[in-house]
């Protein structure tokens, strides 16, 4: 699916859907914009979609993954992504101050309390804090990097050590996750006393996010990233490896065969992925 | 509700926020639930096995709207994580055979996010002509929020796929496994992979604390109009349900009552149906008790094949 193509699936309402025909959704309309961004996009559908993701945000200043669904979510990073003029500058920063107030909840105080009460409490060291996909759920590797990179722009906007620390303690909570293969998977590393295998798409989500980290501290990730590009099945895990790696200097172009875009989503990430090969990584400008 | 939804939808769908709540059966005022137990194979009559048993069943689908719901999890062809393409070909055939107006699969995947990815990879899009066509990923559908009534887990309301909620007949398609939560996942754990990844996210976490033996038979009870076939061709021992081992059976368990099919499998699998915390919840004390089902086909003695089980769950050893 080209840009066209994906212009083409932009519903009456400004927003995209991830399939034809199906709603609009605020995940397949950040990147459907992210990725007019890098090619030739059309200024009508843009400022359409911007509106649209205008008009479902919600007073507590997260987004829903849809208008209809009443509670905001870990999408409220990813539209943290977009500018924050062509998004609007109010809507921007209360995006990011409604992402400062979310960690995973077993983090909170409750649970931790509760833990300790039952005999499973940790050893007293500070929780690492990364977020969830839902607010009240535990924190995740793929929201938690997404929070981490729309904290790195908003760093720019927003002066001031809160912003910073917070980034710090989301790569801090990746670093934890890192698996026995070096990558990552979707939640902990391990399971009941088993290791839990990495997955291409958390692998290179948390390496994107990490962008700032010495390679030093990341080699024996950067390798298993390049080794799961070889043997990826999916164009989704393949765009987010290429993104991650780039973000580290190492550009990768995946398996022989020739790998689908079934839906928005992916075909914007692969549209964004040739970008960052060519030397444009939008998540990181 | 959502834009491009149907009147059918609509009115599935509101029929679901007002009243698909839990069932109330008791046992003994009802005929006793039949459960089948057949013995089958992917490479020889797996299709005449299953039309047989919709048939034996007298699964009335004539005109109606059927959703097959199987248990598609990991990329890997070579494992026995995800129910066999063939199962669900065989099934699609099968109430296709029955006069359903529509069949459609539809699955959303707990963790990977392009549905159709893992089922091309998984030899679907190989197996069952015109797949993509036939296919809704559920992570994406359009949703509409449903009210549990009385529920045993923490959420007062879920949000469930428009294609899930307008379904004449939900047929759970799992596969027969261990699984590392909650003792072992059949066809009403199944009904987990119903909500949506959109909303919830890539794992749906939310069910987790939420409590999962509660959500299941939250979720059983929101899809009353339901029909299970379980693949144990071949199944998962150990750590399922995803980095277990296969396991042999050669078995599919059937039938109109997942609860009972569910105990049926626990028994197979050698695993106390009683001691299954979700199954405990949705039956109740006795419901799950032997003789208050009626196997057909194949004994329980002759096919019963205990399932490794994992350190934390060897009290549920039968």
């Amino acid at each position: 699916m080209d840009i066209s193509a994906i212009i083409n699936l932009q519903n009456r309402d400004g927003g995209w859907p991830y399939r034809k025909g199906g709603g609009s959704w605020t995940e397949p309309t950040v990147f459907a914009l992210l990725a007019q961004s890098v090619e030739k996009g059309d200024a009508q559908s843009i400022d359409r979609g911007f509106m649209w993701l205008r008009s479902v945000h919600r007073q507590d200043g997260g987004w829903p993954p849809r208008a209809q669904v009443a509670q905001s979510t870990w999408v409220t990073a990813i539209v943290g992504l977009l500018p924050r003029d062509a998004l609007g500058r109010w809507h921007h920063s209360s995006a990011i101050d409604w992402l400062m107030g979310q960690t995973g909840q077993e983090t909170s105080f409750a649970y931790r309390l509760r833990s300790e009460l039952i005999g499973n409490g940790p050893s007293g060291q500070e929780p690492r804090r990364g977020w969830p996909f839902f607010p009240g759920a535990a924190a995740w590797v793929s929201p938690t990097a997404f929070g981490i990179l729309a904290l790195e722009k908003a760093r720019r906007y927003q002066m001031g050590g809160a912003i910073q620390q917070r980034i710090q303690v989301g790569r801090e909570f990746l670093m934890d996750r890192i698996c026995k293969d070096g990558g990552w998977n979707y939640g902990r590393s391990n399971v009941l006393g088993v290791d839990a295998p990495s997955y291409p798409e958390t692998t290179g989500q948390a390496l994107l996010a990490l962008n700032e980290m010495q390679p030093t501290h990341l080699e024996k990730a950067l390798n298993t990233a390049q080794e799961q590009a070889q043997a990826c099945q999916s164009s989704e895990g393949l765009s987010w490896l290429q993104l991650g790696l780039q973000a580290h200097g190492i550009v990768v172009t995946g398996p022989r065969r020739a790998l689908p875009c079934r839906q928005v989503v992916d075909s914007a990430l692969a549209i964004l992925a040739r970008a960052a090969i060519d030397g444009r990584n939008l998540f990181l400008e | 509700m959502t834009n491009g939804i149907t009147r059918r939808e609509a009115l599935a769908a509101s029929a679901a926020c007002l009243g698909l709540t839990r069932c109330s059966l008791v046992a003994g005022h009802q005929p006793l639930p039949r459960v089948s137990i057949v013995r089958a194979s992917y490479s020889q009559g797996l299709y005449d096995t299953v039309r047989r048993l919709l048939v034996e069943h007298r699964v009335d689908v004539r005109g109606r709207r059927v959703v097959l719901k199987p248990n598609l999890v990991e990329f890997d062809p070579g494992t026995t994580i995800n129910t066999h393409p063939m199962m669900v070909h065989a099934a699609l055939e099968g109430f296709r055979a029955l006069g359903a107006a529509e069949v459609r699969i539809a699955e959303g995947p707990g963790h990977r996010r392009v549905t159709l990815d893992l089922a091309d990879a998984a030899g679907y899009f190989e197996t069952i002509p015109q797949f993509e066509n036939l296919f809704t990923d559920l992570n994406v559908d359009d949703v509409s929020q449903v009210l549990l009534r009385d529920p045993f887990s923490r959420l007062n309301s879920v949000y469930f796929p428009n294609t899930a909620l307008a379904a004449d007949l939900l047929v759970s398609l799992p596969k027969m496994k261990t699984h590392h939560w909650v003792g072992a996942t059949l066809s009403m754990k199944n009904f987990f992979g119903l909500v949506p990844g959109g909303v919830y996210g890539w794992p749906k976490n939310v069910l987790h604390w939420a409590g999962i033996d509660e959500c299941i038979a939250d979720f059983h009870a929101a899809f009353p109009r339901h029909f299970a076939i379980v693949d144990g061709v071949v199944g998962m021992e150990g750590n399922g349900p995803i980095q277990g081992n296969p396991k042999p059976v050669g078995v599919l368990v059937a039938g109109k009552d997942m609860m009972a099919v569910d105990a049926t499998c626990c028994r197979i699998m050698k695993i106390n149906p009683g001691a299954i915390r979700y199954l405990r919840l949705a039956a109740g004390p006795t419901r799950l008790d032997e003789e208050n089902i009626r196997q057909v086909a194949e004994q329980i003695k002759d096919v019963q094949t205990p399932f490794e089980l994992i350190s934390q769950f060897q009290s549920i050893r039968l």
